[in-house]
């Protein structure tokens, strides 16, 4: 049975032993971040922090620190439990998620006395913003921060709205400043729907909407289909969903908190700086569409997860790399599967998981690489990826072993780096490589200033040097021996070829 | 100067070493295979019987490319005596240093260690790959004996028979030995003595005997009827240069063979001498992190290291390292940035000085060599993707480690992943991690309640 909400995936990690619950009083103000960074530098346990110091209101929420995280060797660990999926090996995973999302379930709505997140209800001036703890996550941020969120935003195309993850900045009790990235679904609907008719856009900010949720709203998903009914094939049942009291739309009613309000037109307050998910502090402070409270509901004693933004760079992994690698790898190589390319696999650069990725594939014609390329830079890869990676079928992108030994082989620096022009394409700002004023504060978000893409062709074909010793028994056996003597078993992984090594 | 077995025991004390009674099945070959895949320690086979015992993943081991608190250097480190947890950057100064040419000879001779056996060579038990016909004995070190003084290279090898070894050693050794002439092999020798054949080997450096070499004076040695060889090695084989040298290559080479040229050396075992309970290290060839791979990884890195700091008048460069898990196609260099321009004179130095690598990638001087996944994180999100990834026309050289062409000329490629030096400090993002994201009492209250919080790590090497 999956876990179809974020209580029941605190349940898995805990049945797990993955969870440490803080019972001493911890303050908001950069205490909780400092905590879950250090669990995340060296990879032990998700901390709950069960007494929230400094909190400003009656409300007793709790925080969790990074919870999505997975172990650094096998970030999928705790989704594969939460969704009963194989875990066993990256592959079998991604293969098991793949399978899932081609089974949608529609989501069902159940009547708002059946809603955990209808046991406390706040509207109008009671509804405020500063209830809630939200951590301030690193020094130096532009404010305090909501950082694992889903929001839901009506949507022409698909009944259920479109949901997506935006982070929230909060400036008082009924103002946040949103991150809204033109090129994104809901942010174009905002810039180039709803602003240009002076219209403010109903939204619901969602906090703890569950794992299945949470990872379907960072997927690329078609416009006409909802996130939520791959969030039901995902979790094999449907999501139930409950009207919010201010709008037309639904939200997940297991949900922590849920901030009805309105995206306002033609309005901004600043966001940022922040650390973000290049592992850098970016800046300078960008203006940012409002989003304005209406009403909040949630559960009696919300949890309030976060993420420590920055911290999945490198060796590290958080809530949005393990997404990266557990939800979005999935969903993309699904989608490339389905647009016609011979995809093997496609994930993520474990080191900075949303600028590069690696794509196992196999060159059946000449230019498919550059037609694969092409395809995802234009679609959903335009903003944050600047860089993909192409390995042979068989050579596992979630080994960074085999992709950097493929890198360095295989990849010929007269003819297998190929850029997508010079410095026409749009950019995230909140990147550090280009300066402030090329970055500027562009009106639907994007840098001023455009940048470059390209890939690398690594794939090497037949002219690989070994990557084993002995035949698949001997190695089993080996593997045997050596767990016996003390070698934890997900050390072998990630194997350096799909199905291979194994 | 420690001797080898003592080296095993370090790592053994270290917990980076674990001991596994050696089965009949798999071979040990396959057993390291899959220990370094694992990333996992040391791996000690032992034996109840009269063969050796036999040890893996002595001199590397790890790859670096996931927060460990062992590093590719580390183990290597431990046998050369610098520390239990030593800098990357003492490791390389300390492989430099055992070769550099001495004025005044130190030698110090000690008695041997390993005394005669009956064992034949081949009753020796070294390891047959699953792939193999005969056992093959790897990590060895020559010692040819002549007038100037002893010469120490790697050797490896299989073993034909009861007194036959059919080796592979640098062509540049044969200048010294004459075909019936005898010569020495030792294994589990003291780092020092192996590091130095590996660093006197890559770096053309074999016309200089070890008496004028730094290492001749810090590892005790005792003469034998081919050569000086470290007192305390574990087994010392005596063999004549047999009189028909066959037109044969070994299947196998290891890793040295792809800097400099090798030949085929057969040997007829005269004596064998070995220590009561003697192991000796061994590596799979041919697959990743083995330890001929990484030997030579930190050989190379280390003449580099050197030649890039004695060159400007100032010594900008912090460290230097050739990943194993590249398999050395790769330069990484951290430095700090003089001027303007100086990326480009620095990688293109660094391109004039090895050509085993078409790509060198510069990260700021305060980037760690403990922390490779900010590297690989950094040459993506701090370096913009058209103006930081530079490439030369392809008029140069191929280089010698990728595999994708062979003939022609080809291309380099160096990325930039320092700060602009023409930036405004504003423009500068600082990093966020534990260190730098919060302020230092904070950080200590945390370190202090760590273990009350429920945690199992030891937050103490952040």
């Amino acid at each position: 049975m999956s876990a179809s909400s974020f209580r029941t995936f605190i349940d898995v990690l805990e049945r797990s032993g993955a969870i440490t619950r803080i019972t001493d009083d911890v303050s908001w103000d950069l205490e909780a971040s400092a905590i879950t960074m250090m669990a995340i530098e060296t990879d032990d346990r998700i901390p709950v922090f069960e007494s929230v110091q400094n909190r400003q209101s009656d409300t007793d929420a709790r925080l969790v620190g990074d919870p999505y995280r997975g172990p650094q060797q096998r970030p999928w660990k705790w989704f594969s439990r939460a969704f009963d999926l194989p875990g066993g090996s990256g592959p079998a995973y991604y293969e098991g998620v793949i399978d899932r999302l081609r089974e949608p379930i529609e989501p069902r709505i159940i009547p708002d006395t059946e809603a955990p997140c209808k046991e406390v209800i706040r509207t109008d001036d009671d509804a405020s913003l500063l209830e809630f703890p939200w951590p301030y996550i690193h020094q130096g941020d532009g404010g305090r921060y909501a950082t694992l969120t889903t929001l839901v935003a009506p949507d022409p195309d698909s009944e259920w709205g479109s949901w997506s993850r935006h982070r929230a900045m909060i400036h008082g009790a009924s103002r946040a400043s949103l991150l809204l990235l033109a090129g994104e679904q809901v942010p174009n609907h905002y810039y180039f729907n709803y602003e240009l008719d002076d219209e403010p856009m109903p939204v619901a900010l969602t906090i703890g909407a569950g794992p299945a949720v949470e990872s379907t709203a960072e997927m690329w998903i078609p416009v006409g289909r909802s996130e939520v009914s791959f969030a039901g094939g995902l979790q094999e049942s449907p999501v139930d969903l409950v009207r919010c009291e201010t709008n037309d739309l639904a939200v997940p009613a297991s949900a922590e908190v849920v901030i009805e309000g309105r995206v306002l037109p033609n309005e901004r307050l600043h966001e940022g700086p922040f650390g973000d998910y290049f592992g850098y502090m970016n800046g300078p402070r960008r203006s940012m569409p409002i989003l304005e409270v209406d009403a909040i509901t949630h559960r009696s004693d919300p949890y309030v997860p976060f993420c420590v933004e920055g911290a999945g760079i490198g060796y590290g992994e958080n809530s949005s790399s393990t997404f990266a690698v557990a939800a979005s790898g999935p969903d993309a190589t699904l989608g490339l599967r389905i647009a016609g390319f011979d995809v093997e696999l496609a994930a993520p650069w474990p080191f900075t998981s949303r600028t590069v990725w690696v794509i196992a594939v196999d060159p059946a014609y000449p230019g498919v690489l550059h037609e694969l390329a092409n395809f995802i830079f234009t679609t959903w890869g335009m903003l944050h990826i600047d860089f993909f990676v192409f390995v042979d079928s068989d050579v596992n992108p979630l080994s960074p072993r085999a992709v950097i030994e493929a890198i360095s082989l295989h990849a010929d620096p007269s003819s297998d780096f190929h850029q997508f022009g010079v410095e026409r394409m749009p950019k995230v700002p909140l990147n550090i490589y280009q300066t402030p004023d090329e970055k500027g504060s562009a009106t639907v978000g994007t840098s001023k200033t455009k940048t470059s893409k390209a890939y690398i062709d690594a794939c090497a074909g037949s002219d690989r040097p070994a990557q084993v010793v002995g035949d698949p028994d001997a190695r089993k056996q080996a593997r045997e021996l050596l767990v016996e003597a003390g070698v934890p078993e997900a050390a072998f992984e990630p194997p350096n070829t799909i199905g291979g090594d194994r | 100067m420690t001797a080898f077995r003592n080296h095993i025991h370090f790592l053994r004390k270290t917990d980076d070493c674990c001991w596994l009674e050696r089965p009949k099945s798999p071979s040990p070959q396959v057993l390291a295979g899959e220990a370094l895949r694992a990333n996992g320690p040391a791996l000690r086979c032992t034996t109840a019987d009269s063969r050796l015992d036999l040890v893996s993943g002595v001199y590397g081991g790890v790859d670096g490319l996931s927060r460990r608190s062992r590093y590719p250097w580390s183990r290597l480190g431990i046998g050369l005596g610098i520390d239990q947890e030593p800098e990357y950057v003492a490791v390389l100064e300390a492989v430099t240093e055992l070769t550099d040419r001495v004025d005044e000879h130190g030698i110090t001779y000690v008695e041997r260690a390993a005394t005669a056996t009956d064992l034949s060579v081949r009753e020796l038990g070294f390891p047959t790959p699953p792939d193999g016909t005969w056992p093959r004995l790897t990590l060895g070190l020559l010692s040819v004996g002549t007038d100037d003084g002893s010469y120490w290279t790697p050797i490896h090898g299989t073993v034909l028979d009861d007194e036959t070894i059919r080796a592979r050693v640098p062509d540049a050794i044969t200048d010294r030995f004459a075909r019936g002439g005898i010569v020495s092999v030792a294994l589990g020798v003291p780092a020092e003595a192996l590091a130095a054949a590996y660093h006197l080997t890559v770096t053309d450096g074999l016309s200089v005997p070890v008496e004028d070499r730094r290492v001749g004076s810090t590892v005790p040695v005792i003469p034998t009827s081919g050569g000086l060889v470290p007192s305390s090695s574990e087994v010392v084989i005596e063999a004549e240069i047999a009189d028909q040298q066959p037109e044969t290559r070994s299947e196998k080479r290891e890793f040295w063979e792809r800097i400099a040229d090798s030949t085929t050396l057969t040997l007829d075992v005269t004596n064998v001498f070995t220590r009561d309970g003697a192991v000796v290290p061994f590596t799979p060839l041919d697959v990743p992190l083995s330890d001929d791979l990484q030997l030579v990884a930190l050989a190379l890195a280390a003449q580099l290291y050197d030649r890039v700091n004695s060159y400007w008048g100032v010594a900008p460069v912090e460290w230097l390292l050739l990943p194993a898990s590249g398999r050395l196609g790769i330069c990484v260099v951290s430095a700090k940035m003089l001027y303007a321009g100086f990326e480009w004179q620095l990688s293109n130095f660094l391109f004039s000085f090895s050509n085993c690598y078409d790509t060198v990638i510069i990260v700021d001087d305060e980037a760690s060599p403990r922390d490779l996944g900010q590297v690989l994180a950094d040459i993506w999100v701090k370096a913009h993707p058209s103006r930081d990834w530079l490439f030369s026309e392809s008029d140069a050289p191929v280089a010698r480690m990728p595999t994708y062409s062979r003939e022609g000329t080809g291309a380099r490629l160096y990325i930039d992943a320092t700060w602009d030096p023409r930036w405004d400090e504003e423009y500068i993002a600082p990093q966020v991690s534990f260190t730098d994201s919060y302020p230092p009492n904070l950080r200590a209250a945390v370190r202090s309640s760590w273990a009350e919080f429920g945690f199992n790590t030891n937050p103490d090497g952040l």
